[in-house]
């Protein structure tokens, strides 16, 4: 699996395409090569062709340079995608686990006496309201949210601070508390994945590698208009691959995104209790 | 001489390279002229528009001995503001909460006000215990922000820069001594005067010996412990053993827990000897188990039984979104108030500047909360409180006693233990007089 890492800072800010509607980014990601390879296909085309339309055999040879280009290219920018989409799945299972976690520990401190099973029981349910009100907003935005550090804290302690009476409540005591570390170690993973991402030395390649791509098709020495729609093609088709790895790269962020889904259907229930 | 391309015969129906890029520009501004409304509606340049926004400090402790009732307070301010930003926002901005943890620590307090006034919050809600407002007031004096304060304290404070929601000793505890020395009170004789250890048990009980000096009633006791005090037992051995008929409790937090443990492990019974506390609230009663707290007294403004239309509309929203379970207590019903006369100063002054803010406030606003209305003195920032006198029933809510027949006006320098003292911000300010030792 291609390792992820954690966005640096200094990577330009492209936090406005995630807002956008993702039929409209996909459209712009489209256009954006196609209109790159078409002003380049005006520019740079005749440049190029000065240099080696003289060449015969040269369409043939830059055919089968593309060809070779296109393996390593394509399975590069595939395993690139995978990558991404195990990036929101992973993020997607982590979501799932803490909220599980959450759930079954909501369950053991339920069987706590009083007054501990019921603050336990609102610190719960408090973390699980901050997650699906607040958390998510940030983290839809690429921010971690820190509140939840307080609120899950609060419950750590809380938790610690219940001594046992019985046998019974020591085994339920030690079971909440393996599910307590359990819900502790998805939500790290959960705020871990916020910002994790392609490094940026992928998009690097990614990208020079698109634009050899296109440079390549530039060469060919064929009629203006089949050049504009030929080439036009796999620029469209390079825009759609880059939107898919764009879209997923950040599991919380973009129309299609990890949802709170799990959290709310939990606190849904907790309220009604 | 050379035939031009074009009228030459033989490149007729030829695409030249200049007229397939004009008609290709020309096709492509057409469609981005009709394409452009439907594919970026909702959009401003591809980014969504966004209401400003405008922070604010929520500074309630979530950890620690205080975590218990501080929790819901910030609760209670996080309900008003996601109702504000639902209506609207305030202004057209967006309120931005921020809940940082002090921890129950007074040094954390006026660290944790610094940060959030340092990140741009333009007021803050909350504290606490008043060594906790003491050690943020500093802060918000030398920013010159605001502080809304939702907790009954022992008075003798006025501060431009805060707002005070709770009551004073003049609407809580002088009122309901007068009650205990009456009749219907038992007319109580002996009192026993418990708290923690800090500011306010202990200028709320020099209060009460200056009001109670002259009236025939006996103080057999006064001690403090500190806010993590867990071992009362030698403490409730004493109260039993110097008689008294009467315990006035300041202890605060987590404490109480303890407290009401071993009071009900001595068989202090509350028809003969009730424990008349000041900052109980019923969620720290449901932190206790009712055979432990049933039958005592607490002094409040507002009581979650208070049966009024607003009172119910409010716990019903809150419960809505927080749990049917919830219950709401005194500070709760200040901290709602606070925040939403905040909100509607804040659109009085058309500005989240603190002294346009203070302006309005200076003319005189009130608000319809759950417990009655509360209006702000003009004079001294402090609220008008109804006393309210409550027993704990066996759910551990409380049936109202007692109760005045409307708001008092708050008295934060009550002349029998601060002689001099005075404060109209109207006509001059804070007045001084002879320095007090808050001794005992």
């Amino acid at each position: 699996m291609i390792p992820t890492a954690i966005t640096p800072p200094m990577f330009p800010d492209f936090s406005w395409y995630y807002e956008i509607p993702t039929t409209t980014a996909a459209l712009l990601m489209v256009a954006a090569f196609v209109g790159f390879y078409w002003v380049g296909a005006v520019i740079v085309r005749p440049i190029l062709r000065m240099f080696v339309r003289r060449s015969p055999g040269l369409n043939d040879l830059i055919g089968y340079i593309l060809s070779c280009f296109c393996v390593f290219y394509g399975l590069l920018l595939g395993l690139i995608a995978v990558t991404a989409y195990q990036n929101v799945e992973s993020a997607e299972q982590n979501v799932t686990r803490e909220a599980a976690a959450l759930s079954a520990l909501y369950e053991d401190v339920s069987r706590y006496p009083d007054p501990y099973g019921q603050n336990l029981r609102l610190l719960i349910r408090d973390y699980t309201r901050y997650v699906i009100k607040y958390a998510w907003p940030l983290q839809q935005q690429g921010i971690i949210p820190e509140e939840g550090t307080i609120r899950a804290e609060a419950l750590f302690d809380r938790l610690l601070d219940f001594q046992p009476g019985t046998p019974g409540e020591e085994i339920l005591h030690a079971e909440a508390l393996r599910q307590i570390n359990h819900f502790l170690e998805c939500r790290r993973l959960r705020l871990h994945s916020v910002k994790a991402g392609l490094p940026r030395a992928m998009w690097i390649v990614m990208f020079v590698g698109a634009f050899f791509n296109i440079l390549l098709c530039w060469m060919f020495d064929t009629r203006f208009l089949t050049q504009l729609v030929l080439g036009g093609i796999l620029a469209a088709y390079l825009g759609m691959m880059m939107y898919l790895i764009v879209d997923m790269n950040q599991p919380f962020r973009g129309e299609v995104s990890v949802s709170p889904e799990a959290f709310e259907l939990l606190y849904q229930r907790m309220i009604e209790d | 001489m050379p035939v031009p391309p074009d009228t030459d015969p033989l490149n007729r129906g030829v695409v030249t390279r200049r007229e397939t890029l004009r008609s290709g520009v020309a096709a492509t501004l057409a469609a981005a002229r009709v394409l452009a409304p439907s594919l970026f509606v909702g959009c401003s340049l591809g980014i969504p528009p966004r209401a400003p926004t405008v922070r604010i400090g929520l500074l309630h402790s979530q950890t620690g001995p205080l975590a218990i009732g501080s929790t819901s307070l910030r609760d209670v301010e996080l309900d008003a503001v996601e109702r504000f930003n639902a209506a609207g926002g305030v202004l057209g901005h967006r309120i931005d909460p921020r809940a940082p943890d002090p921890r129950s620590r007074t040094d954390l307090f006026p660290k944790r006000a610094a940060a959030l006034l340092d990140d741009g919050a333009v007021a803050l809600f909350g504290c606490w215990s008043s060594a906790s407002r003491k050690a943020v007031l500093p802060i918000v004096e030398e920013r010159d922000s605001l502080l809304f304060y939702p907790v009954q304290y022992e008075g003798n404070e006025t501060s431009r820069n805060v707002i005070y929601g709770g009551q004073v000793p003049n609407q809580q505890v002088l009122p309901a001594l007068d009650w205990l020395r009456s009749g219907p009170g038992g007319e109580r004789k002996k009192f026993f005067l418990l708290g923690s250890d800090y500011v306010y048990p202990r200028t709320t009980n020099f209060i009460v010996r200056k009001w109670l000096a002259g009236t025939g009633v006996e103080i057999v006791g006064e001690e403090y412990v500190s806010l993590d005090s867990e071992d009362f037992a030698p403490l409730v051995a004493r109260i039993r053993e110097r008689g008294a008929d009467c315990i006035l409790n300041t202890v605060n937090g987590a404490g109480n827990i303890a407290l009401f443990a071993a009071l009900a492990e001595a068989g202090i019974d509350p028809a003969k000897v009730p424990v008349v506390s000041t900052s109980i609230s019923e969620d720290d009663l449901r932190s206790m188990p009712a055979a432990h707290v049933a039958g005592h007294w607490v002094l409040s403004s507002y009581f979650q039984t208070v049966d009024t239309p607003a009172n119910a509309a409010w716990m019903a929203g809150f419960r809505s979104e927080f749990g049917r379970d919830r219950v709401f207590g005194d500070s709760m019903e200040a901290a709602w108030c606070l925040i939403n006369l905040w909100k509607e100063a804040v659109e009085k002054a058309g500005s989240f500047a603190t002294e346009a803010v203070r302006q309005v406030f200076a003319g005189g606003i009130g608000f319809d909360g759950p417990g009655g209305k509360m209006t702000i003195d003009p004079a001294t920032q402090h609220a008008t409180k109804y006393f309210r006198l409550g027993r704990v029933r066996p759910d551990r809510l409380c049936d109202v006693v007692v109760s005045s027949d409307g708001p008092l006006a708050p008295d934060p320098y009550p002349q029998i233990a601060f002689p001099g003292w005075k404060c109209d911000w109207k006509k001059g300010g804070l007045q001084r007089g002879p320095e007090v030792a808050i001794d005992g």
